[in-house]
């Protein structure tokens, strides 16, 4: 029935029911859920909207679905339901470069968006290290960030304006700079629960006439992310300001050969793009701080080749850990980054007293935490020795002031864990725009929201 | 509006929850008021029973310098924050006008942009947390003290704009920035013949302003030769080696478009720059209704002159501003008195907004603003908008009917 009336509104070339072409659709980055009932593939905003009236008729529930990159199990459906994946609605629709702004549809992938526009001396700031893959709709759902959202900003900040299909197929736009209530706000960051975006106004910059790379060593993790803290507390908010532990470098290293010293505790990776007139000043003052913090190196990447490898490196960080751990497992948290190296040291705690491996790569002048904890799936003892570092983690960020998720989203991994940050009053405030969006809780269900049993733990990757 | 029963200026957020869950219990409509610099803005409430001061809660509540963060209760005015900022040597660029009553929650809750968000972005994105009490007395806290947080709904940034429909809001937690060390302000004519060539080369400045304007009128509120002309005022932010070269930058850029001499103020530039801002809302009283208009940069132009025609068309005196670099329009009509403006404002009103359906009113004091189309338009999601303000305020117990669609 639900086929046939699928196959009626797209054709059969757009609808898979097949088990076997069902089963990709069942996974995310993060972990997999159930099969979907039914996979469709639209080519338009009319054919999302048929979808979706097919779908609720049939009571079946609606998951967007862009790459599936996703670290939190957002696009997993969790009962079955229908999955939208945009993989052919993934055009720049258009481009104007003299208002910095482009119409695109929700399946294009992040980095052909600012590798069309380079020509045009612009690009779409957001950059999720998965940008090669993931998707302007999914980084729309997650609100994503990416290394230089320390000061472009993340997803939010770039979005302008989106067009979007309902919980019962009605297509709506909202922009920011409409009179009334900031829709466009609210759905970015919503992961697919609000509504369907199926295209998006966003917003490009011009590219950096300058773009220094530095990289700096440290003897221990304490002393480099004091560096950071000092960075920040010194008004120096450089264009990126990431950070790698040696189990990370030197994975890196062994997989990319991207130019980083693998006999240090840590590194940092700095860049700073804006105007020539502003680099050397800026360099004195951030080389000035980490050797106060007793770097054991500093250095600036001269070529662009360079700085290419040095981000291909870091960009490519959690893949080159497969030569460590069969499987790892991304955290994602956030605290105030005057409380980076107390956070890092919970880190630490929890990884060794649960003898797990743990590399952290991460957004470090954002606070922003990525431990990577290493193990092997087949291990069962492993696997809940992951798990339970990863709800200590968590606890840590807490109680640091800080918070579960920086940019990964809450999806299904972390909706329980929202109790922790949240209380019943802050969480059924939030429930009363879904209501609004969603009454029927017929979008992307289970997600974000704790299930109602207060079972507070993170579910096992 | 008429004599009101009740002040009210709850001093705790707890205070502030009883204050509202007792009204909503007893169906008494509420005003809510800041530092009342954008009052101009909405419709007037249709009830009125409570009026209710966020004065009572201005307090800073956490200042972490060195996160670059500040938590401060929705009644701080802009100005205490921005010198207790400035004094760090941080800022927010919120850029509201008449800082020193204007409050935090107030320049929020109204949405206001100001013209540096072009470099900045919009001060919603500077929300990194907030204390709202709904309607029914409820507390809810959302975000926190990060600067990322994608934990649940990002219901902070719905507030900002919401004209506080939603809810009060008691505490906003901001992410600051570290103020740039120097900052120039450029005046100059800007004879008619040099005015599209000026706006073209101030956009594609490689080292863009931290604002530019064009400004017809405004002629005691604005610093400028006084004279039949428009002028246009720069603003420079950076370093003192940037500002060098943008300077020269500039200098050569409106030379080549004819602009003639333009004179530099480096002491008191942001006191310059801040003087363009009051007069967004600066009002003639009862004789002048100020309207505020977005767009593209690269349409200000064409349509500020059918602004200005039509406003002629209907014998007003027309005063504008336009944000170079945003693309918005200030646009300020009036009359010899009130019943002079009052005997056109509303055709003119009409006029406006058959070729600028989305024209605002932001300020203007005369009593025929109830029957302007305040907020323009309706947007396309207005029922949307409507049921959230039913979840939020069933009994509609918050500023009832200044929203837009009479929300």
């Amino acid at each position: 029935m639900l086929k046939e009336r699928l196959i009626d509104a797209l054709g059969s070339d757009a609808v898979k029911t097949a088990p076997e072409d069902l089963a990709v659709y069942a996974f995310d980055a993060y972990t997999d859920g159930r099969l979907p009932t039914a996979v469709v593939l639209p080519a338009s905003t009319r054919d999302v909207s048929a979808v979706v009236k097919v779908a609720r008729a049939c009571g079946e529930p609606i998951i967007a679905r862009g790459a599936g990159t996703g670290l939190c199990g957002g696009a997993v459906p969790i009962i079955g339901g229908v999955v939208i994946s945009f993989a052919r609605m993934n055009r720049i629709l258009s481009l104007d470069a003299h208002n910095y702004r482009a119409h695109v549809q929700p399946g294009l992938i992040n980095l052909d968006l600012s590798n069309h526009v380079a020509s045009d001396g612009l690009f779409y700031a957001p950059d999720p290290a998965s940008q090669k893959i993931s998707t302007i709709g999914g980084n729309i759902a997650t609100n994503a960030g990416g290394p230089h959202c320390l000061s472009y900003g993340t997803t939010v900040n770039h979005v302008l304006a989106l067009e979007v299909v309902d919980d019962r197929g009605e297509v709506f736009t909202t922009s920011c700079d409409d009179p009334g209530y900031d829709l466009t706000a609210a759905l970015v960051g919503s992961e697919g629960t609000l509504g369907i975006v199926t295209s998006a106004w966003v917003r490009l910059m011009r590219l950096p006439e300058a773009v220094r790379v530095w990289v700096a060593a440290f003897g221990d993790i304490d002393a480099a992310s004091a560096a950071v803290s000092a960075i920040i507390a010194g008004g120096i908010v450089p264009t990126a300001l990431e950070m790698m532990d040696a189990v990370i470098t030197q994975a890196v290293e062994a997989a990319f050969h991207a130019g980083y010293p693998t006999d240090a505790a840590a590194v940092l990776l700095i860049e700073n793009a804006g105007f020539e007139d502003d680099m050397a000043t800026c360099e004195s003052a951030i080389a000035a701080i980490v050797k106060e913090h007793g770097a054991l190196s500093w250095r600036a990447a001269h070529t662009a080749e360079e700085r290419a490898a040095l981000w291909a490196g870091r960009k490519g960080a959690a893949g080159a850990t497969g030569r460590i751990a069969p499987n790892y497992y991304t955290q994602d948290l956030c605290v105030p980054r005057s409380k980076l190296p107390q956070a890092l040291r919970a880190v630490e705690e929890a990884a060794s007293a649960h003898r797990i491996t743990v590399g952290n790569v991460f957004h470090a002048g954002d606070g922003n935490l990525h431990p990577l904890l290493m193990y092997d799936k087949r291990r069962r003892d492993q696997v809940g020795a992951v798990v339970e570092t990863g709800n200590a983690i968590l606890r840590s960020a807490i109680d640091l002031g800080g918070t579960i998720s920086g940019e990964h989203g809450v999806g299904w991994e972390k909706r329980e864990a929202m109790t922790r940050v949240y209380s019943t009053a802050d969480l059924a405030t939030m429930a009363r725009v879904r209501d609004v969006f969603d009454p029927q809780r017929a979008l992307n269900p289970e997600k974000i929201f704790p299930s109602g049993a207060r079972c507070a733990e993170v579910t096992p990757p | 509006m008429r004599t009101v029963a009740e002040r009210t200026a709850p001093e705790s957020v707890e205070a502030l929850s009883e204050v509202l869950a007792r009204c909503d219990r007893e169906r008494r409509k509420i005003l809510i008021v800041g530092g009342n610099t954008l009052n101009g803005m909405g419709f007037p409430p249709e009830q009125l029973d409570v009026t209710l001061l966020t004065s009572g809660l201005a307090a800073i509540v956490a200042y972490e310098r060195s996160d670059l963060t500040i938590a401060a209760q929705a009644g701080a005015t802009i100005q205490m924050v921005g010198a207790l900022l400035a004094a760090n040597g941080q800022f927010v660029p919120f850029d509201a006008p008449r800082p020193q009553y204007a409050t935090l929650g107030g320049t929020l809750a109204a949405g206001w942009l100001g013209p540096r968000r072009h470099l900045y972005g919009r001060p919603r994105d500077y929300v990194l947390g907030s204390t709202i009490v709904l309607a029914d007395g409820t507390i809810a806290r959302a975000g926190g003290m990060v600067v990322k947080n994608v934990a649940g709904y990002d219901m902070s940034r719905l507030y900002v704009g919401s004209f506080g429909t939603l809810g009060v809001l008691a505490q906003v937690n901001l992410k600051t920035l570290a103020r740039h060390p120097c900052a120039r302000v450029f005046l100059a004519p800007l004879p008619e013949r040099t005015r599209t060539r000026a706006c073209h080369q101030l956009e594609a400045l490689a080292i863009r302003p931290a604002a530019a304007f064009w400004i017809e009128g405004f002629h005691n509120a604005v610093d400028g030769e006084a004279g039949p002309e428009g002028r246009v005022v720069v603003m420079l932010e950076g370093s003192e080696a940037l500002l060098e070269r943008a300077t020269r930058d500039l200098r050569s850029a409106l030379g080549r478009a004819g602009v003639p001499e333009t004179r530099i103020v480096d002491a008191g530039a942001r006191e310059s720059f801040e003087r363009v801002i009051d007069s967004y809302i600066a009002s003639l009283g009862e004789r002048s209704v100020t309207y505020r208009l977005y767009g593209m940069p690269d349409e200000s132009e064409r349509r500020v002159l059918a602004l200005q025609e039509l406003a002629q068309r209907f014998l007003l005196r027309a005063e504008s501003i336009v944000d170079v670099m945003n693309g918005d329009i200030v646009l300020r009509v009036s009359d010899l008195d009130a019943h002079a403006l009052g005997a056109k404002i509303e055709a003119f009103d009409d006029a406006l907004h058959e070729g600028e359906p989305q024209a605002q009113v932001v300020a203007g004091e005369h009593p025929h603003r109830v029957y302007l189309r305040v907020w323009g338009a309706p947007p396309s999601s207005i029922e949307r908008m409507r049921a959230l303000k039913a979840r939020f305020d069933p009994n509609g117990t918050l500023n009832p009917g200044r929203f837009v669609g009479g929300i």
